[in-house]
């Protein structure tokens, strides 16, 4: 493993997918869509080690994800586990096969926050989206984790089969009585990257969802607040990706692959290292991965000489690497990048009806894909 | 919002303030979110708790540091943090 010169911040977040299976079949979904051949997870004696070791590090967030992971029979233990670490626990699920028992039983072990995603405010789009039927469940959900008094945090994946329902999801957030909000434009990774051309909501879809969302976060102020995720890719300028590489994020993948952000398996050749070879000091201090976008010495131009340069750090290198086959690429989000045109012919293209149907994600479309 | 002075204050429910030895410094946790204090920050927030008022705070502060003229830092501070929703001045 390459030495580092300066000993990097430690991380403050650590998300573990500790499964990628999961019953619903979002089509905008960030996982990799060949996850269906990475069939080996990490065990419960393995997440205590990473939990343990990241704690020590200095990761206090901690987000259970997947996946569903509900669907770990273990969770509840892992649960308990890192709230006696010290950690704050968010669990970030589908709501799916959940029922009064768990959310109580969860509660008691020491959960802090329970994120539900709901996929439209009707249950007909709702139910589509999922590709399995949820929607009404999910309301109950989402009641029962409010009645149990954990802060309610409800997100929505937009994009442009649901985005005109923005003033019905918001009016549904606060009849189910969220705390938080949280509005995301789809991010273009693994699943959603497939089928962006499917997903992109046009620029007047959006202007009027925004209005919308600044109408409510000004109406809501001190009761719910509202997160609103902007689409980057309409942005100019390149979000601040994992406020900086190797700087605060750490997320293990259900088999133990550690990434500094959670699309970097996709990166070809860079060889993450996994929990079940090297500690997790190893993988933060000295790993070439978590190294390697570290600083700016691997800035090319337009970069390299910006003025934006420590702002955003260049942008998101898998997106880079997705929209122009070189992560050292700037993000073609921003207007400064030679390739900003892979974005903009990407916009251009949403104004136009897709040819395709949406590609679902679930294991038999992964094998597919995969051939 | 502005920080009323004959309302006590409190952390919101939500939200859970955290020594971090790591980084030698408190934390302020909330779902998915961490925010990192200074000392002055922390110092107060620490007492927005057992029906404290601003008054409260303000006297425990200066006496703490054997300082005066602490009010209006303490006011500024409070008043972002109220915006923030990382305080409540509700029952």
């Amino acid at each position: 493993m390459a030495g580092s010169p300066k000993k990097p911040s430690p991380p403050r977040w650590l998300l573990a997918e500790l499964t990628y299976a999961c019953p619903l079949q979002c089509p905008y979904c960030s996982n990799p869509i060949d996850y269906a051949s990475i069939n080996s997870e990490l065990s419960t004696e393995d997440w205590k080690r990473v939990l343990k070791q990241s704690r020590e590090m200095g990761a206090v967030q901690l987000g259970f994800s997947g996946g569903e992971p509900l669907t770990r029979k273990d969770l509840t233990e892992l649960v308990s586990y890192s709230h006696d670490l010290g950690y704050y626990t968010n669990l970030i699920t589908s709501g799916y096969n959940m029922d009064e028992a768990k959310i109580v039983e969860l509660k008691e072990a020491g959960l802090d926050h329970i994120q539900v995603s709901l996929q439209a405010s009707s249950k007909e789009l709702n139910d589509f989206i999922a590709g399995t039927e949820s929607f009404e469940h999910k309301k109950t959900v989402a009641r029962l984790i409010k009645k149990h008094g954990y802060p309610m945090v409800l997100c929505v994946v937009l994009h442009r089969e649901n985005i005109h329902q923005m003033k019905e999801i918001l009016e549904m957030a606060i009849e189910l009585g969220a705390d938080f909000v949280e509005l995301a434009n789809t991010q273009y990774y693994g699943w959603a990257h497939h089928n962006r051309d499917q997903l992109m909501p046009t620029q007047q879809q959006l202007n009027d969802a925004e209005a919308i969302a600044n109408q409510y976060q000004a109406s809501q102020k001190g009761n719910m607040k509202i997160y609103y995720v902007v689409p980057d890719y309409y942005e100019g300028r390149p979000k601040a990706c994992m406020n900086g590489w190797g700087t605060t994020f750490l997320t293990i993948a259900p088999d133990g692959l550690a990434l500094p952000c959670h699309s970097a398996r996709q990166l070809p050749n860079f060889d993450c290292p996994n929990v079940n070879d090297f500690s997790i000091q190893e993988i933060w201090n000295e790993s070439k991965a978590f190294n390697y976008f570290r600083g700016d010495d691997w800035m090319k131009e337009p970069c390299r000489t910006c003025k934006d340069k420590d702002k955003d750090f260049g942008g998101c290198h898998c997106q880079a690497f997705l929209l122009t086959g070189d992560a050292h690429n700037a993000d073609p989000v921003c207007n400064l990048s030679p390739l900003h045109h892979t974005v903009t012919d990407a916009i251009d293209k949403a104004e136009q009806p897709s040819e395709h149907g949406l590609l679902f994600r679930n294991s038999k479309n992964s094998k597919l894909l995969n051939k | 919002m502005i920080v009323d002075a004959k309302q006590s204050i409190h952390l919101s429910p939500t939200y859970r303030l955290q020594w971090e030895e790591a980084q030698n410094m408190f934390v302020l946790l909330y779902p998915e979110g961490l925010v990192e204090l200074n000392q002055s920050s922390a110092e107060i927030l620490q007492l927005c708790k057992d029906e404290n008022k601003l008054s409260d705070i303000v006297t425990t502060l200066e006496q703490k540091f054997s300082s005066t003229g602490l009010e209006p830092d303490i006011i500024n501070f409070l008043n972002t943090a109220l915006d923030n929703g990382w305080i409540t001045q509700k029952a």
